[in-house]
């Protein structure tokens, strides 16, 4: 730590002075300057839009600055190409990792690098050099593993490998967390600490607060291709990073409670389970909003899975509105008034090269009858541009391809999908993964609103300050059962604790 | 400010890349024939024209409901030679069954759509592997039924939807039935891909047919009716091909591949999420009419394959780079 700050002070790894870039009708960046250290950590905010990506991008030598310049270790270069980036020493690692999934990794930490002997590859140097990695960042696989049967931490921890495999003195990890839970997060942070002892310059984008305060040095705010600020982490707050970024003082985050008449309830599970998960029971009333909290691999999302019948109950019961009921597929659940989000927006939400309206669209469209006339207006007479402008999403037209839309944009469109039906019960699994600040807010408040009319929304995430500021209550899962439940107004601790397994005397009611 | 001006710069380009080069190879070739054939421009030659592409654009607008699902159906060819065989068997000459023939060689279509829909949705086989097969399974079945020869014969009743012509037609004087079948048979399937929910669904399973069960689309009926209307397409394509060509049995050979050419001369996005009836049938009679230049200037078969073989390479190469300007 001490060490890391008294290096802080040296030149400069690397220094952007006054960079622009414009695109065609844009200007994405206007005299942005940034720099890092060598052991030195420096989170990189903004919303989306705000030329984060493009700022890496110039970075990495995938675009070129219009003016401005790059130094590394104090003399001017070009980037004109990724290519030379990496051969400066400079690699990103994107927020889709780039590992081949079918192949070992030791084949993936030195692809393009492969050592050979005779013109054969030296099989046994590679396997060796990937284990005295693995072993320094303390992995408990091996690099015989096949890629893609890792988890996402695991492949970032192969990635960040194959970066300093390639003698990456510059390290720029874009939203290196949005996927992770709380333990591996923890060991991603940690991970980055070490290598930042070691003198490695980092570049952590990132939009959890929490996060950025727990690594970085230094923290620069970006807005509409702007310099906002540049930061000492000691001299700041969450506050002041997040009304950097918004330009505005972000009121009621999280939108208020309301208290709801008890009544009966509209979704009751008793001991539901399957392939991932066991024994669950619990009760949902309308107008409430409950978060299932839990580690990754905890069955919170095979939960939601579960209930929407995706990947259904094979155990156990299910009554929604009074009826015993057993969804086999989505299209049951959606008839039996059950909405899902997935929380992977771009596999499994979107049809990408879609309009906003077809994509808006598609749950009316999946319980119309096939030969009908492909209607633009929801079951009870709201016309779907309407909803589209209630939930206030942005786009240059409803016809616009979805894929170019902003993240938070394209969360509000899949919102937007499931209002139309107005089911009784909005199961959202992480409805606020990789979209901005303002965007998370505006989320809240529809999901909020929509309780408020009457509705239960069930609500999945890995982002424990998001649970617990949402929910009027909170479910928390370990190893496939709930470990319990906990009222609004818990803490993260309680919540940590539950998650980890300890075990609580007070039992769900 | 710099918005306004460098959109106003780059709107003629965009436009121009907009415009598919389909139609402007169109024109091109159609002016050709036009001064390669004298009476090409008269209400005959046009006529004599679409009656040539009428059994292509039929068999490629049928293609576009599995193309557009990301599917492919290589079937349609065999499924083209089976109709015309089969037909020309069960009649063999006797105008009386011409009907039921008719009504027997839609049945084995709707059956072989219906199989490669449930094959393919059900087990999970990829289309272009159950439809190759498919194509070898229906083309053996033709092939034993006839003997491996041409036999027996098609009536003029059934050989009158690729034969006839009314003439005395105003405006246009003269009419081929073949033409009225494909005019009908084009506005049913415009309906059903621009004026359906079936429509849409098939562009959206086509896009992501993950996200579609997710939000409740029942995926593998939508794939199931996509190959119906291609087989039945094809069942269509071989009724009028007989009365065109007579029984043959080498009389649907590489119609699955032009049609697929035809798909993306259309625009049609192999892999599925785009395309439309219009840019097909558009497609399709763009490669008729290079066929037809490519006969009168006297290009043997084997090299008009050759030729076919690389504008086919070529449009699909282009649509990629087309893919990457959009983005």
């Amino acid at each position: 730590m001490g060490a890391g700050l008294s290096m802080a002070e040296a030149a400069p790894r690397f220094e952007m002075r006054g960079i622009r870039r414009t695109f065609p009708g844009v200007v994405a960046l206007d005299d942005v300057s940034f720099s890092c250290a060598a052991g030195e950590v420096h989170a990189l905010c903004g919303e989306n839009g705000a030329g984060k990506s493009t700022l890496i991008k110039v970075l990495g030598g995938v675009h070129q600055p219009d003016a401005g310049t790059i130094l590394l270790d104090g003399k001017p270069v070009r980037l004109n190409h990724p290519l030379e980036a990496r051969r400066h020493g400079i690699s990103i690692i994107h927020q889709e990792l780039s590992l081949l999934p079918e192949r070992s990794v030791a084949d993936n930490i030195y692809v393009g690098r492969e050592p050979g002997r005779l013109g054969l590859l030296d099989r046994a140097a590679m396997r060796a050099g990937a284990e005295t990695w693995l072993r320094r960042f303390g992995c408990r696989f091996g690099a015989d593993a096949v890629a893609g049967s890792l988890s996402i931490a695991e492949q970032q921890v192969v990635e960040i490998a194959k970066a300093l495999v390639f003698n990456a003195r510059i390290l720029v990890m874009d939203e290196p967390t949005a996927a992770l839970d709380e333990t591996e997060t923890e060991r991603l942070l940690a991970l980055v600490r070490q290598l930042r002892a070691e003198g490695v310059a980092i570049v952590f984008i990132s939009h959890r607060m929490r996060h950025l305060f727990a690594v970085a040095d230094t923290i620069t705010v970006l807005k509409d291709g702007k310099l906002v600020g540049t930061r000492p982490r000691g001299a700041t707050s969450p506050e002041e990073i997040v009304r950097m970024m918004v330009g505005r003082e972000l009121k009621d985050y999280y939108p208020a409670r309301r208290a709801r008449a008890p009544g009966a309830p509209v979704l009751t599970v008793a001991g539901g389970g399957n392939e991932w998960i066991e024994g669950i029971g619990f009760e949902l009333y309308p107008g409430e909003i409950v978060a299932v909290a839990g580690l990754e691999g905890s069955g919170k999302a095979a939960l939601g899975r579960a209930i929407f019948g995706a990947a259904p109950f094979s155990r156990g019961q299910m009554v929604v509105g009074g009826q015993a009921v057993r969804p086999n597929t989505p299209l049951d659940a959606i008839r039996l008034g059950i909405g899902y989000v997935s929380d992977d927006r771009k596999a499994e939400g979107l049809a990408l090269r879609q309009s906003v309206l077809e994509n808006a669209l598609l749950a009316m469209r999946g319980i119309a009858a096939i030969f009908s006339r492909p209607g633009r207006t929801a079951p009870r007479g709201r016309g779907i541009d309407q909803l589209l402008r209630e939930v206030d999403v942005r786009a240059a037209g409803y016809d616009q391809q979805i894929r170019l839309l902003s993240g938070g944009n394209q969360q509000k469109t899949v919102l937007a999908r499931w209002l139309a039906l107005a089911p009784r019960i909005l199961v959202c699994a992480e409805p606020t993964r990789g979209i901005d600040v303002a965007a998370k807010a505006a989320i809240y408040r529809l999901l909020r609103a929509y309780a408020d009319s009457g509705k239960a929304v069930l609500t999945i995430t890995s982002d424990l300050p998001e649970a617990i500021g949402i929910a009027d209550r909170l479910l928390v899962m370990h190893e496939g059962r709930l470990a319990g439940e906990l009222p609004a107004g818990a803490t993260e601790e309680d919540v940590v604790a539950l998650a980890a397994g300890h075990q609580f005397e007070a039992a769900p009611a | 400010m710099t918005a306004i001006g460098s959109a106003a710069r780059f709107a003629p380009v965009r436009l121009l890349g907009r415009i598919h080069p389909s139609y402007a190879a169109l024109l091109v070739l159609l002016i050709a024939i036009a001064f390669l054939t004298p009476n090409f421009l008269s209400p005959l030659g046009v006529m004599a024209f679409l009656r040539r592409g009428a059994s292509l654009a039929i068999v490629s607008v049928g293609q576009l409901f599995v193309l557009s699902m990301g599917g492919f159906d290589l079937s349609v060819g065999s499924l083209i030679t089976l109709a015309v065989m089969g037909s020309a068997l069960m009649i063999n000459n006797d105008p009386a069954l011409t009907w039921h023939a008719i009504a027997l060689v839609y049945l084995m279509g709707i059956g072989s759509g219906l199989f490669l829909g449930l094959v393919v949705s059900y087990l999970k086989v990829p289309s272009i592997i159950a439809s190759l097969g498919a194509l070898l399974s229906i083309k053996g079945v033709a092939l034993a039924w006839s003997g491996g020869s041409p036999q027996g014969y098609l009536p003029d009743n059934f050989r009158q939807f690729g034969r006839v012509t009314y003439h005395d037609v105003p405006i246009i004087q003269v009419l081929p039935m073949s033409v009225v079948v494909l005019a009908v048979f084009v506005a049913i399937c415009a309906w059903l891909f621009h004026g359906t929910t079936f429509g849409r669904l098939a562009l959206i399973v086509g896009d992501n047919p993950r996200a579609a069960d997710l939000a409740g689309v029942r995926v593998r009926l939508v794939r199931i009716v996509g190959f119906l209307v291609s087989a039945v397409s094809a069942v269509t394509a071989g009724i009028l091909l007989g009365g065109f060509a007579g029984p043959a049995q080498d009389v649907g050979d590489g119609f699955e591949l032009q049609a697929i050419a035809a798909n993306v001369l259309g625009g049609t996005q192999l892999l599925g999420g785009r395309g439309s009836v219009a840019g097909v049938v558009a497609g399709s009679l763009t490669l008729t009419a290079l066929f037809t230049v490519l006969n009168l200037i006297g290009l043997p078969k084997p090299l008009r394959d050759a030729v076919q073989g690389g504008i086919l390479i070529a449009a699909v190469a282009y649509s990629v780079r087309r893919q990457g300007w959009e983005k």
